[in-house]
């Protein structure tokens, strides 16, 4: 268990030289779970082989409890690593399966026995000790992969989307059990994944990373409430965040230009004078617009709904905005409330709620 | 449009019976969705439908008419395989074109007239600047989209979708499953629809059903199917965590019906003990039963809420956007409990729970529950 340290770490590609991670510089505590998160092609996977020392640092420095580990192999790291593929020794049982890497290392009798039972029991695993990974299901599989990575207490636990393809009920009890071992066991854990929902579900802190570069790293919280750019703020989130397009009318307030006239929204923070008059756009997340039926005046636009979508807790409404550009936008709302396509509805976006966007870049100082 | 009606069908492939004997109604105008896990035999009675299948027995109508001995062409069906299926040697426009130019519907349309539609579906589905492109050259979650587009693409009777946005990745997935719904909408098509992931067939379907095994286990709406499932699989297979399933003993004291677990004991109101009864089943001498309630259905707190609440400890916590789920690890399951908003509480906590009576339901064992 380490902190864990890359500093402006590069790796380029020498065919084509293509930029695989572009100066990359962040810091996983000791204990902390970290999820690196990106959309293919983010830098993400280059990053967590370098992690692991199955590929070399073009430039820059990773260190392991501040000694530098660039040139160390993957052993000598002593870095765990459960990828979504089980691979796991077909004519060994689970037992001997989950012990390898310890008699690997020379472990031997009482010793492996201890640990090899530990593990499986955190795991929930001791029942099948003796059973052949192949006549398991699929979760189970995971878990006896999951416990041969965990076994010889690594410096650094790396997951590569372990669980993206397990099914609904197997991914939640993999979450639960991922997130409980790595606090009992106090792991130093970097996920990686593309699935910001999974990423969201276990870390204590978020990595965003695009186009070879880190965008933001921060709690759930943060990155939810303060994201760092525009591609941050569309990409956590599903639905996504709403970008409507609007302008800014003084230092508290904006306005959506509408057929009818302006619709003004109050919000919350500041931004530097020299916007006003400028335009912008207003992002609100789908989950924190409250819909009425009735007109109201503040903070207000009115829409029609387009298409309405059940997900059993919830529902997820698409309206027409009545803005100049009649703007597609999403609202999630409770199911118990009944809508029909072609309702009149209104969009309430609460100050708190609001953010706003110059390009990129957004504006407001909270 | 057509109405699809299916009577008592069945599928043998040598002695193995993939459809047991299928009845439904896919209304004039309806989005249909067949619900259920790999191997359920979903794609077989799409295939029967669209004809590329015999039907062993039972009969499947259009329209009020038998179409069991209509070869596929004379059905007027379009399909769409989770498979792809596309030509490789064509461009992705040539593709989306193909059905257009089958002689069998007589379209003739013009070169101008043809583009227009090919562009306008292209375009819908967001695959537009990729019609000179060869299927070689695309992603996955491309050829799935020009192979959606081909079955779209044509006005037909009935459109039998498999899978069709199985292949795309998250955020891909939700705006097709948005587009898919608008098409429905705007040419009020009767679509036959088969998925195993119930968040698009609660998303997408007027009505659905569920299938195991070859056999219906329920039909409904989505709304039926989510709040009142009618077995502890249908619970299982829907819902992000699934409904919780818990066995526990059924015990009565002085007049009182309590259902009882190695962790926790609740009294049972008054207006469910028929329905337990209904639902118990003898086990070495005890009386069980299985209790299913949704995760959302579950009160949490650090003080006690009520008599009918209980304590245990928290295994972890997991968040997702403005939710958590609490897990409390169970002797022979775990139980999932969605909160609103981010919750303060800590692994190994003790905290009260209380389920809510009013979405409580019991159910006989038919699937295994294991950790």
């Amino acid at each position: 268990m380490s902190r864990v340290e890359l500093k402006n770490v590069w790796k380029i590609y020498p065919r084509g030289n293509v930029i695989g991670v572009k100066d990359l510089t962040f810091t996983c505590e000791d204990k902390e779970f970290l999820a690196i998160v990106g959309p293919s092609g983010s830098g993400k996977s280059s990053t967590l082989r370098m992690l692991a020392g199955l590929e070399e640092i073009t430039r820059g420095e990773i260190l392991f409890d501040g000694k530098v580990v660039n040139d160390l192999d993957p052993a000598q790291r002593n870095v765990a690593l459960a990828f979504e593929s089980y691979a796991l020794y077909h004519r060994l049982n689970v037992y001997e399966n989950i012990a390898f890497p310890l008699r690997a290392r020379g472990m031997k009798g009482a010793q492996v026995d201890k640990k090899v039972k530990e593990v499986a029991e955190l795991l929930g695993l001791t029942s099948v000790l003796k059973k052949y990974p192949s006549s398991l299901p699929g979760g189970l599989q995971q878990r006896v992969s999951l416990a041969r990575a965990l076994v010889r207490k690594p410096n650094l636990t790396l997951l590569d989307e372990p669980i993206s393809h397990a099914d609904q009920r197997v991914r939640h009890e993999l979450r639960a059990r991922i997130r409980r071992l790595h606090d009992d066991l106090g792991l130093t854990t970097i996920y990686v994944t593309h699935d910001q929902a999974e990423a969201i579900a276990l870390c204590d802190r978020l990595v965003v990373m695009y186009q070879a570069e880190l965008q933001q790293i921060g709690t759930v919280e943060e990155i939810w409430n303060r994201p760092a750019n525009r591609f941050v703020a569309y990409f956590i989130g599903e639905p996504a965040m709403n970008f409507i397009e609007g302008q800014v009318e003084d230092l508290q307030t904006v306005f959506i230009p509408t057929p009818g006239g302006k619709r003004s929204f109050k919000f919350k923070g500041e931004i530097d004078p020299k916007y006003v008059g400028a335009k912008i756009t207003i992002g609100v997340r789908p989950q924190q617009i409250s819909v009425y039926r009735n007109k109201k005046e503040e903070n207000t636009i009115a829409g029609s709904v387009r298409i309405i979508e059940f997900q059993g807790d919830k529902t997820v409404l698409t309206v027409d905005l009545a803005d100049e550009n009649k703007t597609q936008a999403k609202a999630v709302v409770p199911a118990r409330e009944k809508f029909n396509k072609g309702d009149t509805i209104w969009f309430h976006f609460a100050p708190e709620i609001i953010h706003l966007f110059d390009g990129d870049t957004p504006i407001i100082k909270r | 449009m057509a109405e699809v009606r299916l009577e008592n069908v069945v599928k043998l492939y040598g002695k193995k019976r993939a459809v047991k004997g299928v009845s439904f109604t896919c209304k004039e105008g309806e989005f249909f969705s067949i619900l259920g896990p790999t191997g359920a035999g979903k794609t077989t009675i799409l295939k029967m439908i669209a004809g590329i299948e015999d039907i062993t027995s039972g009969k499947i109508y259009f329209n009020g008419h038998v179409v069991n001995e209509l070869p596929p062409q004379e059905r007027n069906v379009s399909m769409a395989f989770e498979s792809y299926n596309l030509y490789p040697h064509m461009s992705v426009y040539d593709n989306i074109a193909f059905p257009l130019r089958a002689p069998r519907w007589g379209l003739k349309l013009s070169p101008q007239e043809e583009r227009k539609r090919v562009e306008e579906i292209a375009n819908f589905l967001g695959i537009g600047d990729l019609l000179e492109r060869l299927p070689q050259h695309l992603s996955g979650g491309q050829k799935q989209r020009v192979s959606l587009a081909r079955a779209l693409v044509r006005k037909a009777e009935v459109y039998l979708l498999d899978e069709p946005i199985a292949h795309l990745d998250a955020r891909l997935k939700f705006s097709t499953q948005t587009l898919l719904k608008e098409f429905a909408h705007n040419y009020k098509s009767t679509i036959i629809y088969v998925t195993h992931d119930f968040r698009e067939a609660l998303a997408l379907s007027d009505r659905m059903v569920v299938l195991r095994k070859g056999l219906i286990e329920q039909e409904g709406t989505p709304e039926d199917i989510y709040y009142r499932p009618a077995s502890d699989f249908v619970g299982r297979l829907v819902g992000d965590p699934p409904m919780n399933l818990i066995d526990g003993e059924i015990i009565t004291k002085d007049g009182k019906t309590f259902f009882k677990t190695g962790d926790f004991s609740i009294r049972v109101k008054d207006e469910l003990v028929e329905s337990m009864e209904k639902a118990k089943r003898e086990e070495n001498g005890r009386t069980l039963t299985r209790l299913g309630i949704r995760p959302e259905h579950i009160k949490l707190s650090r003080n006690k809420i009520s008599d009918d609440s209980f304590q245990l400890p928290i295994y972890t916590i997991v968040h997702e956007a403005e939710s958590s789920v609490v897990s409390f690890e169970l002797e022979d399951t775990f139980l999932y409990v969605r909160t609103e908003g981010f919750c303060d509480y800590e692994e190994s906590e003790k905290v009260w729970l209380e389920f809510d009576q009013n979405h409580m339901f019991f159910y006989k064992k038919t699937v295994e529950i294991s950790k």
